[in-house]
């Protein structure tokens, strides 16, 4: 069984199809990337993955369950994790503070207990930083752990979001454009660090990216989109050499 | 009649701050209170130096679009692009100071000045119609259309209108957007000036008036915040709403009636009648 | 400049970082706590009225500062606290319960309007604050055989344990102890995660939903304590004055609270304090300018309040991190001297922040 399948999504904003009819399936382990032009509708799935939009038709099944009407806040607890195009993080704290946000989906929360902050919430507390600073420790962050976001290069800023999104622990990640941005020698550490997540950590990987070189780099499968349909899906070598694709990118006599 | 009179003020109100939000994405606590400065501007000009009621409107709207200009260049412009919480902050706190130098000024007491209007009513066939409701509502629509030609027809509203749409791709076609934002200041600010002066005849002037304009808010609230149009609705609406309340409600509804419709509104409809603020986009 | 070298998570989590911060706030405290002995009554009352502020500030701290969340209208709180103790006073009730239940009554209040708005954000919930303080103040006015309407309702002095606190010194110590509960445990919330929740949800709504926080939750939750500690204040607010009428709690009220907000420092417990250092303060400031001012400005009734704009349009204008931003400036300039660069707290500006989708 496949780890999340996307069945017959669609989603109309007003006339315009964003998406129409798509259909995938991201199978365990595998680095999964979907490829289209601008405006394809890549972020927009990425959207209603995470269940920010309302599909207009189709399912959405990750491990068996369909939460094609969940509410957007349960869809971290069930294993799905994401980043944003243009990096969504909480500005006014320091990068330690960022990563525990993303052990939020793991804490159980009692008010009265952490107005008093008892003994049970500093265990707690502890156990959250010990499994933050295994994800500092894969990414290279210990630099960084007390410093404001605000004050940090762009760079260190897409690391730190993936980060914050490893520490809830995800079976699935969503990378939305992981290089927009980074300059070559950055995207050459992010494809190390896609590699590396697949590897250590076993976390299945689905990322919207532009950069070809990246793309063929890590991923297992691509899948190429044009005007919210599916194009080709397939290796990376597959796709690239589709006529399909060229034509999408390079525009052709239609 | 009386309903629909004060409603026309609010909306007057109502209209200064859609026009302000509209192009800045500023929201102006202080709008109410440049209404009043314009008021005791006008009592000025017309009580105290003698000019002319007309001489002293049109002198009255040309002082506070200069004020409004200045005020944006000098005190707003700063706090562009910083969170709305810093400019509401601070349209508050200017409101406290336009109110404390209008006490200053023109001293605490209430003030009425010689309209043309005040006192006197038409009787149109049998319906006794006093003069100032009247001055209000032909005054309020002969605004709105002197504004919807000036947006229409003159290149510095087509201007006002682009820059509001998208500030980016305004500057990129050569407007100067900032001083366009300005503009925008003075002219709301001289539509506040109208509309206190339209005020004037019914209720006097003092430096607290300033507080109709949060009943103002619930105008502009109720018409999406967004849309001229609708401020001028809404604030009928809720000019009417008051008015009935306060004769079959139970005491306190007039106070309340606006309050309550502006809660009612923004807990059914959160984006006003006509929505405008979305989802932020990622 | 102090080096903290870290040896346990532990460090981290603690409310004090090292031994120094330990010294100072045991200090405060001992100043405070010796304050009586020093003090003559007037500025006693004075001091007591600075710490009801300061919890009050705490409580809109935690809704503004933290969760992003502006009110227009907490004077509003402020007002149902005050109000609910003094009404269950006067029928008898003991004040070890009337306080608390004057808390829980107005968190109530504070879902109330919490819950309808929480879809709403920025200025719309700004205006449905304020529409709600103009209601509540009219229901002051109206509800007569519960509030007094204009005649206003008398406070009796808080007992405990059928001991009453006549004195200004024992009052003085009951605000205190409530300031102190209030900030630790404020500060313990925001060292857990529904804390960090809250200034995720500040930060980027968007994100702290993908991280699986509940907005509506949270929101709710944020409102409710905020209110609930406002609430306190608000019955402590009644004591202290003795006597209550509904044009205590007018709009006013609420702006001076935003006010110390602001001054004090956004996102900051250091920075309500010292907001309600300067709100309670400065009338005293202007008390003792009046004077030495020529007649003219001095009998001018619109002077406090203006001095209030002033100030508010100032902070705002040159020092938008407030007094507690001021004063980390100040402190890392020494310690960093002459390294200080003025850019270290220079904001990114961002022309085109827009609440609208395009």
């Amino acid at each position: 069984m496949s780890l999340l399948s996307v069945e017959n999504l669609a989603i109309h904003f007003g006339g315009i199809k964003a998406v129409d009819q798509v259909s995938f399936a991201v199978e365990a382990g595998e680095v999964f990337t979907i490829i289209g032009p601008n405006g394809a509708g890549k972020t927009t799935i990425f959207n209603l993955i995470s269940r920010i939009y309302d599909p207009t038709e189709g399912r959405l099944i990750f491990d068996g369950v369909d939460f094609t009407t969940m509410p957007a806040h349960r869809i971290a607890g069930l294993g799905i994790a994401r980043t944003f195009q243009n990096i969504e993080l909480f500005e006014h704290a320091t990068v330690l503070q960022n990563l525990l946000v993303g052990r939020q989906p793991h804490a159980r929360v009692n008010l009265l207990s952490e107005i008093l902050f008892l003994p049970s919430v500093r265990r707690a507390e502890i156990a959250h930083r010990e499994k933050v600073e295994e994800i500092i420790d894969l990414l290279d962050l210990q630099a960084y752990r007390e410093q404001m976001i605000a004050n940090l290069p762009y760079g260190v800023r897409k690391v730190v979001e993936m980060a914050r999104a490893l520490c809830t622990e995800p079976k699935l990640l969503l990378l939305d454009e992981p290089s927009s941005g980074l300059n070559v020698e950055e995207t050459q550490d992010m494809s190390y660090w896609i590699e590396d997540i697949k590897r250590r950590l076993g976390v299945t990987v689905l990322m919207v990216e532009h950069d070809m070189g990246l793309v063929s780099s890590v991923s297992d499968r691509v899948l190429a989109l044009n005007y919210g349909r599916v194009l080709a899906q397939g290796s990376p070598e597959e796709v690239q050499r589709n006529p399909d694709v060229i034509k999408a990118y390079l525009g052709g006599e239609e | 009649m009386n309903g629909i009179a004060v409603g026309c003020i609010y909306g007057l109100i109502a209209l200064g701050f859609v026009l302000i939000y509209k192009a800045t994405e500023m929201v102006n606590f202080a709008q109410g209170d440049l209404m009043m400065l314009g008021a005791f501007v006008a009592y000025t000009l017309i009580s105290g130096l003698g000019l002319p009621y007309w001489l002293g409107l049109a002198g009255a709207v040309i002082i506070m679009a200069v004020f409004g200009y200045l005020l944006d260049a000098v005190l707003l412009r700063p706090v562009i692009g910083q969170p709305q919480f810093a400019i509401v902050m601070l349209t508050i706190g200017l409101g406290f100071i336009l109110r404390a130098a209008a006490g200053f000024i023109w001293g605490h007491d209430p003030l009425s000045f010689e309209t043309p209007f005040t006192g006197k009513v038409v009787n149109a066939g049998g319906v006794v119609i006093a003069t100032e409701n009247l001055a209000i509502i032909f005054g309020t629509v002969l605004l709105c259309a002197i504004l919807y030609a000036f947006f229409r027809f003159t290149r510095l509203g087509v201007a006002m209108q682009a820059s509001s749409q998208n500030q980016l791709a305004a500057y990129y076609m050569g407007i100067p957007v900032k001083r366009i934002f300005s503009m925008i200041w003075a002219l709301s600010a001289g539509v506040a000036a109208v509309a206190g002066i339209l005020l004037a005849p019914k209720f006097l002037i003092d430096p607290n008036m300033g507080f109709l304009g949060i009943k103002a808010f619930a105008a502009a609230v109720l018409g999406g915040f967004g849309s001229i149009p609708g401020a001028l609705l809404g604030g009928l609406v809720i000019g009417v709403i008051e008015q009935i309340a306060g004769v079959y409600g139970p005491p306190g509804s007039h106070e309340t009636a606006a309050y309550l419709a502006l809660l009612l509104v923004l807990v059914l409809k959160p984006g006003g009648i006509f929505a405008q603020i979305g989802r932020k986009k990622v | 400049m102090r080096f903290v070298f870290k040896t346990s998570y532990e460090q981290d989590i603690n409310l004090f970082r090292h031994g120094g911060d330990r010294f100072w706030y045991g200090l405060l405290l001992l100043a405070l706590a010796a304050a009586p002995l020093l003090l003559d009554t007037f500025y006693l009352g004075e001091l007591s009225f600075i710490l009801i502020y300061a919890i009050a500030a705490t409580g809109l701290m935690l809704l503004v500062g933290y969760t992003g969340l502006v009110s227009l209208g907490h004077a509003a709180f402020l007002g149902i606290g005050a109000y609910a103790n003094a009404y269950f006073i006067s029928q008898g009730m003991p004040f070890l319960v009337s306080f608390p239940l004057a808390g829980l009554i107005t968190a109530a209040a504070g879902l109330l309007i919490g819950v309808p708005t929480l879809r709403m954000s920025g200025i719309y919930l700004a205006i449905a604050t304020l529409a709600f303080a103009y209601i509540v103040e009219q229901v002051f006015i109206r509800w007569e055989s519960v509030t007094g309407g204009f005649r206003g309702l008398p406070v009796d002095a808080p007992d405990i344990f059928g001991y009453q606190l006549w004195e200004r010194w024992e009052f003085y110590y009951l605000c205190l102890v409530v300031l102190v509960a209030v900030i630790l445990g404020v500060a313990n919330l925001l060292r857990s995660p529904t804390g960090r929740a809250f200034v995720a949800i500040r930060d980027s709504e968007i994100s702290a939903q993908s991280m699986g926080i509940n907005l509506a939750r949270y929101k709710a939750m944020a409102f409710a304590l905020s209110a609930f500690i406002t609430g306190l204040a608000g019955a402590l607010y009644g004591h202290h004055i003795s006597y209550l009428a509904p044009d205590a709690f007018d709009i006013r009220l609420s702006i001076i609270l935003l006010l110390m907000v602001v001054v004090g420092g956004v996102g900051s417990l250091h920075g309500a304090v010292y907001g309600a250092i300067f709100a309670g303060a400065l009338p005293q400031v202007i008390a003792i300018l009046r004077d030495y001012l020529p007649p003219a400005i001095s009998q001018t009734p619109g002077l406090e309040p203006a001095l209030f704009g002033v100030i508010l349009v100032f902070f705002i204008l040159f020092e938008p991190f407030g007094i507690y931003g001021r004063w980390l400036k100040i402190k890392l300039y020494f310690q960093m001297f002459p390294l200080y660069k003025k850019a270290t707290f220079k904001r990114q500006k961002s022309y085109l922040k827009t609440e609208r989708l395009r």
